[in-house]
């Protein structure tokens, strides 16, 4: 018998399902990695296996036997501890206090933190970990903090020890002593499950692989019976052969970079050299795994952020309003939610001056204007005065989308425009660029999601390391980011 | 839901104040009527309400402007110091010198100053924020106190009445005073002023590119960022417009009531502008009346002391739990629309 179980699991967020009809089984002494692109479902899974996400429907067996959905502090004490990605320690306890913490069962027996975090520091000991109890948690290094979070996770005499991207935040050199310890627990008969998108790391110490997409489940398998290869295709589907991609008719050169570097939030330099130009009526597909320098470049494309070195040109007949840019995150760089539809859709158009007379705005103008942009770009919302906050993901995309082609752009900067949505809203939002491109806009796609890039794209390339990979065969990287 | 708190406001203030008089063992219906005789129980009440009303009028228009472009002024009070004081060194000049100037031109001059030294001071803040990362809460905060050490300073330094007997500034002749309709009470030409203003603000917030820009900044930075508008801009036209507002209310203050600048100058004026914008939900229009509630209680609250042993301290009691109340009220709705959404 396995020593944890779901079955039929569903979980939909409004019109999203995050999780469709998923049933695995996870044996104890293995460790069971759980793949899948940002999106597919990895982490809601995890979070309903470990109680702090009700399922809409399926169940979850521990040892035989059902348990209670939806309740975290339960599963804790049946024996089910996640390791959260990001890490649930208290910065200003020493690191006695936060392992006592995890142990803790209620205010009434506050006893003597070293008292209550000895069993952990004594594992920690056993583990070759040489930990200072006394030490400032918030001063300890990333890789420190998670040896704290599995320290507080296993003991606790848990059973089961799901990981949440791990590896993450952690340098090569703290992946393998990871490795060890996760070897050390499978060995002492833990359950152990891992979620992953790095294909190496997986292939490295897994026994057993499941793949997710799109909330579904894709594959369960031995880790003898697969490849990198296979993996990549599990995760993000079956390429479609070249000759299904739309072509478009290329113009005149749009925009142009040469050797071009921008830096990063932190300094760090994001996208190293790249050469590239697009054309008018032709969409170019930057493929590649998240944070591999393609905010920085759509960014810099975009004229928000500046080149550090290199050169790039744009040839516009016009220059007012002749970017258009749909950011990554809707809600952190699409819209200010507070803001009325009206209100988040005129920032694009501050220039027209059938909108904006001089200093003044005219609000009557700005309403219609807004209005007929709802009902063309068919944006479920009762009128353009509702605030933005108030539509479902979909119908929040459609007013970016909105705003940006209304202004004809000569040039479209999109990232990951179907993320979070449901396939007809998807469909939707890929017609529209596809109609852009027709138009002779030229289109920088940017998208993790294979699927939506050889649909949409003329030309791909990937981000790796913030170079450009023009090979095809840089596919199998799209899991392993350096 | 937020109709049902606008509507609830009136309610809950009256329940606040049934027991706050209730705790402070107060008759609660004489105490009442006393208030609301004080306040609006004749012209004189009027009056006393209108010129009370008028500088928190004018700072909590202060604060909508700054908060609504996402920069939390908290030195409203040190703004309306150096709007006032700035007005007063340069009384000094032209009223108090050998040659007076016309009144007209003067009082023009006196009130530019006010406005040109509120905007100033704050305008401080703005550039440590942009340029060095200051938080804007602290920054305000801690000039506050400087603006009332410059204040103390002036008053018994450069700009102390000629007999040097007080910590004062020369008293402006009745002349130099903003007209008053009636001499018997002390609604002056001030309160209409701010009521312009008030009407000026809401324009220029609703209806302007310049307003526009600072909301949008306000509520989403990386938003703006990611349509290539000038973020730091926004936000540095949002702080110095604030403290015009404020060094406007101080110089309307000085003109209008006052006549001189000491260490009592401000009556907390530009920290009670605070509540006054938060209750008056971030809106210009809506300030109009919570200003006008605060400005009622203070007059009011001058009548109840003459007759008990309550004094302004029931004020801002009031005003504490007021603002605590409203603060809780926002807390859970703001919950509730979270909850429905997600």
């Amino acid at each position: 018998m396995s020593r944890l179980t779901v079955s039929q699991l569903t979980k939909r967020f409004g019109a999203l399902t995050a999780l469709d009809d998923v049933s695995l089984a996870f044996e104890a002494g293995e460790i069971h990695a759980v793949l899948g692109e940002n999106g597919a479902g990895k982490s809601t899974l995890m979070h309903v296996m470990s109680g702090f996400l009700t399922p809409d429907s399926g169940e979850v067996l521990l040892d035989g036997k059902k348990i209670p959905v939806g309740f975290a502090f339960q599963c804790k004490h049946l024996g089910i501890e996640m390791i959260h990605q990001h890490f649930t320690l208290v910065p200003a306890f020493t690191v006695a206090e936060n392992l006592a913490l995890a142990r803790l069962d209620g205010l009434a027996h506050i006893t003597d933190s070293k008292e209550l975090a000895a069993k952990a520091l004594s594992i920690a000991d056993k583990l070759g970990w040489r930990i200072d109890p006394d030490a400032r948690t918030g001063q300890l290094s990333v890789g420190q903090q998670q040896r704290l979070e599995i320290l507080k996770a296993i003991s606790g005499d848990a059973s089961v020890l799901i990981f949440d991207e791990p590896t993450a935040v952690l340098a090569p050199h703290e992946v393998d002593d990871l490795f060890r310890v996760l070897a050390e627990l499978k060995s002492q008969g833990k359950c152990v499950i891992l979620i992953a998108h790095k294909l190496t790391e997986v292939l490295s110490i897994a026994d057993r692989v499941s793949v997710l997409r799109r909330g579904k489940l894709i594959a369960s398998e031995i880790r003898s019976n697969v490849d990198a290869q296979t993996l990549a295709e599990w995760m993000v589907g079956e390429l479609p052969s070249r000759d299904d991609v739309p072509q478009g008719v290329a113009g005149d050169i749009c925009v142009q970079a040469s050797n071009l570097s921008v830096l990063g939030d932190r300094g760090e330099t994001s996208v190293r050299g790249v050469h590239f130009e697009i054309r008018k009526g032709e969409i170019l597909g930057f493929g590649g795994v998240d944070g591999n320098g393609q905010v920085e470049l759509a960014e810099c494309l975009s004229q928000i952020r500046k080149p550090s070195s290199g050169e790039i040109q744009w040839h516009f007949s016009n220059q007012k309003q002749a970017i258009g840019y749909i950011p990554q995150d809707r809600h952190v760089d699409g819209l200010a939610l507070n803001l009325s539809i009206e209100e988040n859709m005129l920032v694009t158009a501050l220039d027209d001056e059938k909108l904006v007379s001089g200093p003044f705005l005219n609000l009557k103008e700005v309403r219609a204007w807004a209005n007929r942009l709802v009902q063309n770009y068919s944006v479920k919302a009762a009128d353009a005065s509702v605030a933005a906050g108030s539509l479902s993901g979909g119908n929040q995309q459609k007013v970016i989308v909105s705003r940006t082609l209304d202004q004809n752009p000569e040039l479209l900067v999109v990232l990951n425009p179907g993320r979070g949505l449901d396939i007809k809203a998807t469909d939707y939002v890929h017609q529209m660029i596809l109609e852009a491109r027709t138009r002779g806009t030229a289109v920088a796609l940017f998208s993790t999601d294979l699927d939506e890039l050889y649909k949409l794209s003329s030309r791909v390339v990937f981000m790796v390391g913030g170079k450009l990979v023009e090979d095809e065969g840089a596919l199998s990287l799209v899991g392993g980011a350096p | 839901m937020k109709q049902l708190r606008n509507a609830s406001f009136p309610v809950l203030l009256l329940l606040i104040l049934v027991v706050t008089l209730a705790l402070f063992r107060l008759p609660v219906v004489d105490s009442l009527k006393l208030l609301f005789a004080g306040s609006f129980g004749d012209q004189y009440g009027w009056s006393r309400t209108a010129v009370k009303s008028t500088p928190l009028l004018l700072t909590g228009l202060g604060m909508v402007v700054a908060w609504r472009g996402g920069m939390y002024n908290i030195g409203g009070e040190g703004q309306f110091i150096v709007g006032g004081l700035c007005g007063a060194a340069v009384a000094k000049w032209c009223v108090f010198s050998a040659h007076p100037l016309p009144v007209g031109l003067g009082t023009a001059l006196i009130l530019t100053a006010c406005v040109l030294g509120g905007a100033g001071y704050a305008w401080l803040a703005g550039w440590l924020y942009i340029r060095r990362g200051v938080e804007v809460v602290i920054s305000t905060i801690l000039l506050n106190f400087i603006a009332l050490q410059v204040l103390g300073y002036a008053c018994s330094g450069p700009l102390q009445e000629v007999k040097k007997q007080v910590p004062l500034s020369d008293a402006l002749p009745d002349t130099w005073m903003l007209h008053k309709l009636n001499r018997q009470m002390d609604v002056h030409s001030g309160v209409f002023m701010a009521l312009g203003v008030a009407l000026a603000v809401y324009v220029l917030l609703f209806r302007t590119k310049l307003g526009y820009k600072i909301r949008l900044v306000g509520e989403n930075a990386r938003m703006a960022r990611a349509n290539r508008l000038d973020v730091d801009r926004s936000r540095l036209t949002a702080i110095v417009l604030s403290g015009a507002l404020c060094g406007f209310a101080g110089g309307i203050e000085y003109m209008g009531m006052a006549g001189q600048v000491g260490a009592g100058f401000s009556q907390q004026w530009g920290f009670l502008g605070i509540p006054v914008a938060l209750l008056g939900g971030l809106h210009p229009l809506i300030c109009l009346g919570s200003a006008t509630v605060f400005g009622a209680l203070f007059a009011g609250s001058e009548n109840l002391a003459r007759f008990t042993q309550a004094g302004a301290t029931l004020v801002y009691v009031i005003q504490a739990v007021t603002v605590l109340g409203y603060v809780g009220i926002k807390a859970v709705s703001d919950r509730r629309v979270v909850q429905e959404a997600g």
